[in-house]
């Protein structure tokens, strides 16, 4: 069940901010930032500690309203300045947090489930669905486990298959890898790729880290301290950096293009 | 899109949280509020300006400044004892540092009349009459029944500071220094809310200073109503207990939410390292605080095993329970029960910041420190009438006195467990479409489900040793344990009423164990 009419979602871009704007207490957090996500595409929203990524994911999902601006899904208002006009619930989402958010009480097979009942799958499909997911992401042994009896590697599968069993509108993904090994995240990166582009469901990927958003990203916006500094696939950042800031931001990544990330070199972190 | 053009099920999706919150705090604005405000009414309504003038009386204020003075008292004592106990046993890494604490903690889950009587077996008529009876006595009862609650506050603090910054300042300073200049200061919000606790509990106790022979003032506005049937004057009585009740509950709001996460059981207690060899010195002070910690527990409870021994009391008792014990349980576990069911909206909710619940919540707390004498008249005056005959004149009435006194249990309890989870796992589940009762059935509450028991156990622990409200209202014949045992210490058989003092010390060491079972099982579910 969600809240918005699917005759909206036809040609609108599958998410959309416009000139959105938060304040925490005299802070701005969200200065004007204006981002459009197209149907099949991946966004990588890149930028250092404190620039808002975080923030950006939860006005989309409806955890917080904007104090200006607007945010639609497929097209259709759901957050208007000081409200939120379409609950979570009703977005038709997924999302995948830092931390996963895995349900520790219910098994793999029970954290897949729960959206697909909440929105009223009927039993013999979620069923269906369910062993499908896992099979997709190898993990079809391990569907009566809990999340604490499951290896880092497996638990973040969970977590993008909980989302993405749900067929969702788009799916939020708030640097899922960063807690990761380096040799870990160079190959759930090309897990996440593949998911996402053979069910061609949009996503706002929200990293610091550049080599993420170069391997995923179909375009890369930067954000600087609340704003979308530059937006674009990452030969054209790379040719005509806006800023010297989103020159160094992207100066570690190696040319000619997209490269699965590896070691970061010695320097100043962005996280 | 408005609400009018929702279909239904979606525009009760979308109501679920407020109107299930709206419905909770009703509930609690009616266990609270409606007893206060009858009492109000009631006074204004019986020629309430003749019954204001008992106020001004010499003998009332003088009452009044030595209930204040001794509940100050209590609490200095209880902060004395509390505080540099709290501060070791939160450091301490000895086996058994949890038994100690539990035991330590026990006197606070008992009536404190009852710990005053096993101090008085245990000193003998003589040295009792020397160093029990009179406000010194009472002060120094109350003061050391209640320091528990400042340990424990002080010890679960200090527990949850990260060990990073004790080893930093252990780097430059001695212990004792890292203790006064690292420690203290980030378990004193901790220690000032244990602090305003104990003063309201003093402030409100009844059955000491009486058995004692000291007479307060919340024995003033009991005697008013028992012995002359005076609910005016009782009622007027009531009007500086109402804003004693309110100050301390401006100096809960002011010490904030942090400090309160203590009140519940954030971590249980944390898995000590394995112990070392102690140097002699510091084995020699670890005695001295063990002694600190569990004499006062031990002793008053030694007092009344003597005495029902050597009385041959157990033998007589079945006869002189009754149905108390049976009273006290279903009582006991009917309020836990409601309680709890609230605790689970509530506790959430006021996690989540929910407007709604921050004021239901302060109500709740309202409950807790308007002197007990306070509400327990409110009920009468708002359920003792021909239409209403049929609550107060059964266990109901015993049940809402206990979700409008110790609500604040329940709802801090289980807020303490939701707090520790990541919110996102709520925010992960509606996201993917679960609805707020789907959320809450779902995920929170089993998610935690050992802080819901928790509550539930703690709500019941203080229900049972409840004798300060339930004295002015239980129905005829329905007396609980802690009243009966109160009613018949009037009327001698010292024996008899330590055999009894002895069962209701089991019920509480049965719950209590319960308690402990749960903080010292390992989290099958670590969120």
């Amino acid at each position: 069940m969600t809240g918005i009419p699917s005759a909206a979602a036809a040609a609108a871009p599958a998410l959309a901010l416009d000139a959105v704007a938060l304040r925490y207490g005299p802070r701005d957090v969200l200065a004007g930032l204006t981002l459009s996500v197209g149907a099949g595409e991946v966004l990588a929203l890149l930028g250092p500690s404190g620039s808002g990524k975080s923030t950006v994911v939860r006005l989309v999902l409806g955890l917080a309203a904007p104090d200006a601006g607007e945010v639609r899904v497929g097209g259709a208002l759901v957050s208007s300045a000081g409200r939120v006009v379409v609950p979570p619930e009703e977005r038709g989402l997924g999302v995948v947090f830092q931390d996963l958010a895995l349900w520790p009480h219910l098994t793999v097979r029970g954290n897949l489930a729960f959206g697909l009942s909440a929105r009223g799958v009927p039993r013999h499909d979620r069923h269906r669905r369910i062993d499908a997911m896992l099979a997709r992401v190898g993990l079809s042994d391990r569907a009566a486990c809990r999340p604490g009896e499951l290896s880092g590697g497996e638990r973040q599968r969970v977590a993008i298959a909980r989302a993405l069993v749900l067929e969702p509108r788009a799916v939020l993904l708030d640097e899922p890898l960063s807690s990761l090994d380096v040799l870990l995240r160079r190959e759930l990166v090309i897990v996440f790729r593949a998911l996402l582009h053979e069910r061609g469901i949009p996503a706002l990927y929200v990293t610091h880290e550049p080599r993420e958003a170069a391997a995923l990203g179909d375009r890369i916006a930067v954000l600087e301290a609340g704003r979308v500094v530059q937006e674009g696939t990452l030969d054209a950042l790379r040719a005509r950096p806006a800023s010297p800031f989103v020159e160094q931001l992207l100066a570690d990544l190696t040319p000619p293009g997209p490269a699965p990330p590896g070691p970061a070199p010695p320097g100043p972190a962005h996280g | 899109m408005g609400a009018h053009t929702l279909e239904p099920a979606r525009w009760w999706r979308r109501r679920q949280e407020p109107l299930v919150l709206a419905v909770v705090a009703l509930l609690v604005a009616a266990a609270v509020l409606v007893p206060l405000v009858s009492l109000a009414a009631g006074v204004f309504a019986r020629d309430g300006a003749a019954a204001f003038a008992v106020l001004g009386s010499p003998r009332v204020r003088t009452l009044f400044a030595r209930s204040l003075a001794l509940a100050a008292a209590a609490t200095v004592l209880a902060l004395a004892a509390g505080l540099p106990l709290g501060l070791w046993l939160g450091r301490a890494t000895f086996r058994g540092r949890r038994v100690v604490l539990l035991v330590h903690a026990f006197p606070l889950f008992l009536p404190p009349f009852l710990v005053a009587l096993g101090w008085f077996h245990l000193l003998g008529r003589t040295g009792a009459r020397v160093l029990l009876f009179g406000p010194a006595g009472v002060g120094a009862v109350l003061g050391f029944a209640f320091a528990p609650l400042v340990t424990a506050l002080v010890a679960l603090a200090v527990e949850a500071v990260d060990p990073a910054l004790v080893d930093a300042a252990r780097a430059v300073a001695r212990p004792a220094r890292v203790a006064t200049h690292v420690l203290l200061p980030l378990a004193w919000p901790a220690a000032a809310l244990g602090g305003l606790v104990v003063f309201v509990l003093a402030f409100s106790e009844l059955g000491v200073p009486l058995f004692l022979g000291v007479t307060v003032y919340p024995a003033e506005v009991f005697v008013r109503l028992a012995a002359f049937g005076n609910l005016a004057e009782a009622t007027a009585l009531c009007v500086p207990l109402v804003a004693v009740g309110w100050l301390v509950l401006v100096l809960e709001r002011a010490l904030g939410a942090r400090p309160l996460a203590a009140l519940g059981l954030r971590s249980g207690l944390r898995a000590p390292p394995p112990p070392a060899a102690a140097p002699r010195g510091r084995r020699l002070a670890r005695a001295a605080a063990l002694s600190l910690a569990l004499a006062p527990a031990l002793l008053p409870l030694a007092g009344l095993a003597w005495r029902a021994a050597a009385g041959h009391a157990f033998a007589h008792l079945g006869g002189r329970l009754g149905d108390s014990v049976a009273t006290s349980l279903a009582a006991g576990a009917a309020g836990a029960t409601a309680i709890t069911a609230l605790a689970l909206v509530l506790g959430h909710a006021v996690v989540r910041r929910r407007r709604v619940a921050a004021v239901a919540d302060a109500l709740a707390v309202l409950g807790f420190v308007v002197p007990a004498t306070v509400l327990a008249l409110g009920l009468v005056a708002a359920w003792n009438r021909p239409a209403t005959r049929l609550v107060y004149g059964s266990l109901a009435i015993l049940v809402l006195g206990f979700v409008a006194r110790y609500a604040v249990v329940g709802v801090r309890t289980f807020a303490v467990a939701v707090a520790q989870a990541s919110p996102h796992l709520e925010e992960a589940a509606a996201a993917h479409g679960g609805s707020y009762l789907q959320r809450l059935a779902r995920i929170v509450v089993p998610l935690h489900a050992r802080g819901a028991v928790a509550a539930w156990l703690l709500a019941f622990l203080f229900c049972l040793r409840d004798v300060e409200t339930a004295i002015l209202y239980y129905p005829p014949g329905r007396d609980p344990l802690p009243v009966r045992i109160f009613a018949l210490e009037a009327n001698g058989g010292d024996a008899l009423v330590a055999g009894l003092s002895l069962v209701q010390v089991a019920l509480t060491a049965a719950a209590l164990a319960a308690v402990a079972a749960l903080l010292l099982v390992r989290r099958r579910h670590p969120a």
